[in-house]
C-alpha cells in the first residue's frame, strides 16, 4: 500500500513542533507514549504545565482484514497521524491548554464535552455563526483556519474523570473520519494525583497497573473513500462496516501498545489482570473507561464476569454506604458521546484442580471437537496449571493463563466488514495469581 | 458459516446452487421436506392445549440435568395478505404451515437425557426459536457433600437444509459470574462440539436472576438464525408458597413470565437456506420477536415440538409449533407479576406496559435492592439493550368485572410494530389479562 500521506505528515509535524514550542514558552511537553514501556493498558500523553500541541492531519489505518483506511486524527506530541488521538492525562484543578495545528483542508476544531469555562484563543468558547440572516452554525466553536492555521484552548479541568475530545467542526463528517480522543482528568489535591483513585471518593479505587481505555467508533470505509479522493457523499446513508476499540479491530485490538505492525493505531485494548483471592477484601479491582465516538449506543458485553459501573460521563457514581450508586452490569451501555468508567475483578471461585478436584465432565479428545486455525485455546479448566495434565486436557497458552472475550452484543459490530469474530471485541486476560510462570504483569 | 465445500462454481440462479448441493433433486427435495410434515398436518380442533414449555423446577439437592440439539429448521412468521420481502420471504423452499429458515436449540431431555439416541436425532431439521426457557435452583452445597450442579449436554445433531457447512455449536450463558473459559462457549477460546458429538456443561449457579443463553459458534448469525433463549436461577430463599426473583424480599413474586427479544432479518436466513453468504452489517431486521413470535402470534398458547401427533392448536396454530413459546400475561388482581425481560437482538428495546406501572428491581441478574441500597424505580417503559436483561415486577390492578381487563406490552419504537412492513399492528406486542378473582388457577410454569 502507499503511505505518501503518512510521509507527509511527519515532515509537516515537525515543523509544526518546532512552532509550537516557541509560541508556548515554557510549556515544555513530554510524551509516555512515545516512548513506552507499557505493552498493554492506558498510555498517558502528560505534560508538566498540561499544555498539550495536537495536529489535525491525516493518514492511513489497518484493518484486520487487510484494508487500509484514509482517516483524519490529532497528532500528539510525536507530530505523526495516530487513531485515535493521544489521550491526554492531567491533573484535576489543573489549567488545562491545548493548542490544535491544522493542516487538513477544511478548518477543524477541538471541542471538550463536559468541560465549563473553555476559552478558545482567549475569548469564551461560543458557536461560530456565519453572517446569513437568520445566521447558521459554522463550528459548535472557534476552529483552526485550514492548510496551517492555529488555535488555542484552556479550561480548568474541574471535575475528575473520562472524557472525549472531538472535533466541533462539520462533526459529522470530520469524527467519522477520526478527530476523536480521550481525555483523563485524575484526582487531585492541590495538584498532586491521587494515585489509584478514579474520582476523589477513596470508594473509587483502582489499581493503576490495571488500567485501561476502551475507546469505541465505527467506520463507514465509503465516506473515507469519497473524502479521500474529494468527492461527495450522503452521511444519511452512513453504514458502519469497521467497529473499533482504540482505532484497532479484532485481532488487533489484542497486540501491545505501539505494535510495530500498526505504526498509526498506537493503542491496545487486551485487558490483563490477576485473580481477585476469593473473599479478599482489600484487592483493588481494575479500571477499565469506556468513550463512545460513534453515532450509536454500543452495547459491550465482557464475558467472565460483571462490571461495576462507578461513573458516568464525569459524574461519579460509587460512594461509601447509603450514597453509593453504582451497579454491577454484565453489559455496558454506552451513549453516543458518553463516557463509562468500570470496575472489573474476577475470582477462581470453582478452582478446579487436575488432581485434587477435576472437573465432573469428561472433555472430548480433540478428534470430537473443532480444531481450526482459529482456535486460540485456552481450553484446559486448570487456571495456571501447566505439564503433566490429564490426557484429553489441552493447554497451548503460555502459562495455564485464561482467556475472556469482550465485545460489542450488537453482533453485527463484532466483525469486520461482515466477518465474524472481529470488529468491536478484545480479550481478557486472566493471570494464574503470582508467583506463576507467567510473565510479570507490569505497565 | 463454515463453508468447506467449494460451491463457488455454480453461478446459476440460486435455485441452482440448491439443484447442485442436492445433486439436481431439487423436487424430491421439497417433496421429502414436506414428508415429515406429512403425519403433523390434519389439525385437531378443540383438543385441549398442551403444558406450557418444559420448564426445570429440580428440587434442592438434587442436580440439574438438561439435553440440549442444536440443529436447523424451519418458523413461522405472521403473513399479512399480499406481504412478501422481495424473493426473501416467505421462502419459497418451506415446507408447509412455515415461511423461515431457522437454526435453534431444542429440548430433548425427555427423549434422552444424554445420549444421541435415533429418537434424538429424527429432532435434526425441527429446531425451534426462542430456545427453550430454562430455570435452575441456585447452587447449594450440603454438608454431605451433595449438591444441586447443573448439567447441559449439547448434541449438534447438524444442518439438514446445508449438508455442505460444518458447523460447530456451543452454549455461552451470558452474564454468568466468574465463568471459566472451558463452559463459556466461545469456540475460538474453548471447545465447540461438531456434528455428531455431545459436550457436557457444567454449571455452579451461585447467583440467581435473570441470564441468557445464546450459541457462540460465529456469533452473529448463529444468534441471528434463532440460537437465544432465557435462562434464570431461583434464589435459595425460594420456599414451596412464596418465589422471589433475587436473595430480597422486595422481589417476590406470585407469576412469572419471560420475554426473549430478538430481530429477525428474513434476508440473512434465506440466504443461510439458499447457499449464498451474507454480509451481515447489511443487517435490517424484518420482524421483531418476543419469545420467537411476532404479534398477534404472541397471544397464542405455548405449544409442543416434541408431541408426536397433529399439533392440538387450531389448523392456524400448526405453523407455531416451531416458534412454541406465548408471551400471553395471565395473572389474577393484586397478584405480584414478574416480567424477565432480555434482549439477544442487535438493537435497542423499550417496553412500554400501557395502564400499569412497573417496578425495575434488577438490571443484568444484579438486584437494585440490598441491605444498604435501593436504587429501584418505578416506570411505565422499560429500556433493555443488546444483552441486557432486566427484571420488572407490577402488582396486578383489580378487576371488578366477569370478563379478564386486558393491557398491552409493546415496544414503544413503533417502527418495530410491524411484520414486514405490514401497516397493521405486528411486532414486540403482547397482552396483560388480569382475570375477576378465581378465575384462573395457580401458575405451573413460567409463561404458563
Amino acid at each position: 500500500m502507499t503511505r505518501t500521506g503518512r510521509t507527509r505528515a511527519r515532515t509537516v509535524a515537525a515543523t509544526v513542533l518546532a512552532m509550537a514550542a516557541s509560541l508556548l514558552v515554557g510549556a515544555s511537553m513530554t510524551s509516555t507514549a512515545a516512548q513506552a514501556s507499557t505493552s498493554e493498558g492506558v498510555v498517558c500523553e502528560t505534560s508538566p504545565s498540561n499544555s498539550f500541541n495536537l495536529t489535525a492531519t491525516s493518514g492511513y489505518i489497518l484493518t484486520p482484514d487487510g484494508n487500509s483506511i484514509f482517516m483524519w486524527g490529532y497528532a500528539g506530541a510525536s507530530g505523526l497521524f495516530q487513531l485515535p488521538g493521544p489521550t491526554m492525562c492531567v491533573p484535576e484543578g489543573a489549567t488545562v491548554t491545548v493548542t490544535l495545528k491544522n493542516l487538513l483542508r477544511e478548518p477543524v476544531s477541538v471541542l471538550f464535552p463536559g468541560q465549563t469555562g473553555v476559552t478558545a484563543d482567549g475569548q469564551t468558547a461560543q458557536p461560530v455563526l456565519d453572517t446569513s440572516v437568520p445566521p447558521k452554525v459554522t463550528s459548535l466553536v472557534k476552529p483552526a483556519a485550514a492548510s496551517g492555521g492555529t488555535v488555542t484552548y484552556s479550561f480548568v479541568a474541574a471535575r475528575p474523570g473520562t472524557y472525549l475530545y472531538e472535533s466541533g467542526t462539520d462533526v459529522a463528517k470530520q469524527v467519522q473520519m477520526g478527530l476523536y480522543g480521550a481525555l483523563i482528568v485524575r484526582p487531585a489535591n492541590a495538584g498532586t494525583i491521587i494515585d489509584g483513585q478514579a474520582y476523589d471518593d477513596p470508594a473509587s479505587v483502582f489499581d493503576p497497573q490495571h488500567e485501561y481505555l476502551h475507546l469505541l467508533s465505527e467506520i463507514d470505509p465509503v465516506v473515507h473513500l469519497a473524502v479521500e479522493r474529494n468527492r461527495t457523499f450522503d452521511l444519511s446513508q452512513l453504514r458502519a462496516r469497521y467497529f473499533l476499540i482504540n482505532g484497532r479491530s479484532m485481532p488487533d485490538t489484542i497486540a501491545p501498545n505501539s505494535a510495530a505492525w500498526l505504526p498509526s493505531q498506537p493503542y491496545g485494548a487486551m485487558v490483563h489482570i490477576l485473580p481477585k483471592p476469593v473473599g479478599a477484601t482489600n484487592f483493588k479491582p481494575a479500571l477499565i473507561r469506556y468513550l463512545n465516538a460513534g453515532t450509536g449506543t454500543y452495547p459491550f458485553h465482557p464475558h467472565g464476569n460483571d462490571q461495576r459501573v462507578i461513573g458516568q460521563d464525569g459524574y461519579p457514581l460509587i460512594a461509601a454506604g447509603a450514597a453509593d450508586t453504582s451497579y454491577e452490569k454484565f453489559l455496558i451501555d454506552i451513549g453516543p458521546g458518553q463516557t463509562v468508567d468500570s470496575t472489573l475483578v474476577w475470582s477462581n471461585v470453582e478452582a478446579w484442580d487436575a488432581t485434587s478436584d477435576p472437573i465432573p465432565v469428561d472433555l472430548p479428545p480433540l478428534q470430537d471437537q473443532i480444531v481450526t486455525p482459529d482456535s486460540w485455546f485456552s481450553e484446559s479448566p486448570y487456571l495456571g496449571q501447566v505439564g503433566d495434565l490429564p490426557t484429553t486436557v489441552t493447554s497451548n497458552n503460555q502459562c495455564g493463563e485464561y482467556y475472556h472475550v469482550a465485545h460489542s452484543h450488537a453482533l453485527q459490530q463484532a466483525t469486520n466488514y461482515g466477518a465474524t469474530f472481529g470488529g468491536m471485541m478484545t480479550l481478557i486476560r486472566i493471570d494464574p495469581p503470582q508467583p506463576s510462570n507467567c510473565p510479570a504483569v507490569t505497565p | 458459516m463454515n463453508e468447506p465445500v467449494d460451491t463457488s462454481t455454480s453461478t446459476g440462479p440460486v435455485i441452482g446452487r440448491r439443484s447442485l448441493l442436492r445433486g439436481g433433486a431439487v423436487l424430491a427435495m421439497g417433496a421429502a421436506a414436506g414428508g415429515w410434515l406429512a403425519t403433523r398436518e390434519a389439525a385437531v380442533a378443540g383438543v385441549s392445549r398442551p403444558a406450557a414449555v418444559p420448564v426445570y423446577r429440580a428440587p434442592f439437592q438434587q442436580e440439574q440435568t438438561l439435553h440440549l440439539a442444536a440443529t436447523d429448521g424451519w418458523v413461522s412468521m405472521p403473513k399479512p395478505p399480499g406481504a412478501a420481502i422481495g424473493a426473501f420471504w416467505p421462502d419459497s423452499m418451506a415446507p408447509p404451515h412455515y415461511n423461515v429458515y431457522a437454526f435453534g436449540f431444542r429440548d430433548v431431555t425427555s427423549l434422552s437425557p444424554t445420549e444421541l439416541t435415533p429418537r434424538v436425532l429424527a429432532e435434526k431439521e425441527h429446531a425451534q426459536i426462542s430456545a427453550p426457557i430454562l430455570g435452575f435452583d441456585q447452587y447449594v452445597k450440603q454438608a454431605d457433600g451433595s449438591d444441586n450442579a447443573v448439567r447441559i449436554t449439547l448434541s449438534n445433531l447438524g444442518l439438514a437444509v446445508r449438508p455442505d457447512l460444518v458447523d460447530g455449536h456451543t452454549v455461552h450463558w451470558h452474564g454468568f459470574t466468574n465463568a471459566i473459559p472451558l463452559f463459556d462457549g466461545v469456540p475460538e477460546l474453548s471447545i465447540s462440539v461438531p456434528i455428531g458429538r455431545s459436550f457436557t456443561y457444567y454449571y455452579r449457579p451461585h447467583d440467581p436472576g435473570t441470564f441468557m443463553y445464546h450459541c457462540h459458534f460465529e456469533d452473529v448469525e448463529h444468534v441471528q438464525m434463532g440460537m437465544t433463549g432465557v435462562v434464570y436461577v431461583r434464589p435459595e430463599r425460594n420456599t414451596a408458597t412464596q418465589k422471589y426473583a433475587y436473595d430480597n424480599v422486595a422481589t417476590a413474586y406470585d407469576r412469572e413470565f419471560t420475554f426473549m427479544l430478538t430481530e429477525l432479518w428474513a434476508e440473512g436466513h434465506y440466504r443461510d437456506a439458499h447457499i449464498q453468504t451474507t454480509d451481515w452489517t447489511d443487517f435490517k431486521p424484518s420482524f421483531w420477536l418476543m419469545n420467537g413470535r411476532a404479534y398477534p402470534d404472541t397471544l397464542e398458547p405455548s405449544s409442543n415440538p416434541l408431541s408426536t401427533g397433529p399439533d392440538p392448536l387450531s389448523a392456524s396454530g400448526e405453523s407455531l409449533r416451531y416458534n412454541p413459546i406465548s408471551s400471553l400475561v395471565r395473572c389474577l388482581p393484586g397478584e405480584k407479576v414478574l416480567l424477565r425481560i432480555a434482549n439477544l437482538g442487535y438493537q435497542h428495546h423499550a417496553m412500554t406496559l400501557d395502564g400499569i406501572p412497573m417496578t425495575v428491581v434488577a438490571k443484568d441478574a444484579s438486584p437494585l435492592v440490598d441491605s444498604t441500597v435501593n436504587l429501584t424505580y418505578q416506570t411505565s417503559t422499560v429500556e433493555v439493550g443488546p444483552g441486557e436483561s432486566r427484571d420488572v415486577i407490577f402488582d396486578a390492578p383489580p378487576n371488578p368485572g366477569t370478563t379478564p381487563l386486558k393491557f398491552r406490552l409493546y415496544d414503544r419504537n413503533y417502527a418495530y410494530l410491524n411484520n414486514a412492513g405490514d401497516s397493521g399492528y405486528g411486532g414486540q406486542m403482547t397482552e396483560v389479562w388480569v382475570y375477576p378473582a378465581g378465575q384462573l388457577g395457580p401458575q405451573s410454569a413460567a409463561n404458563a
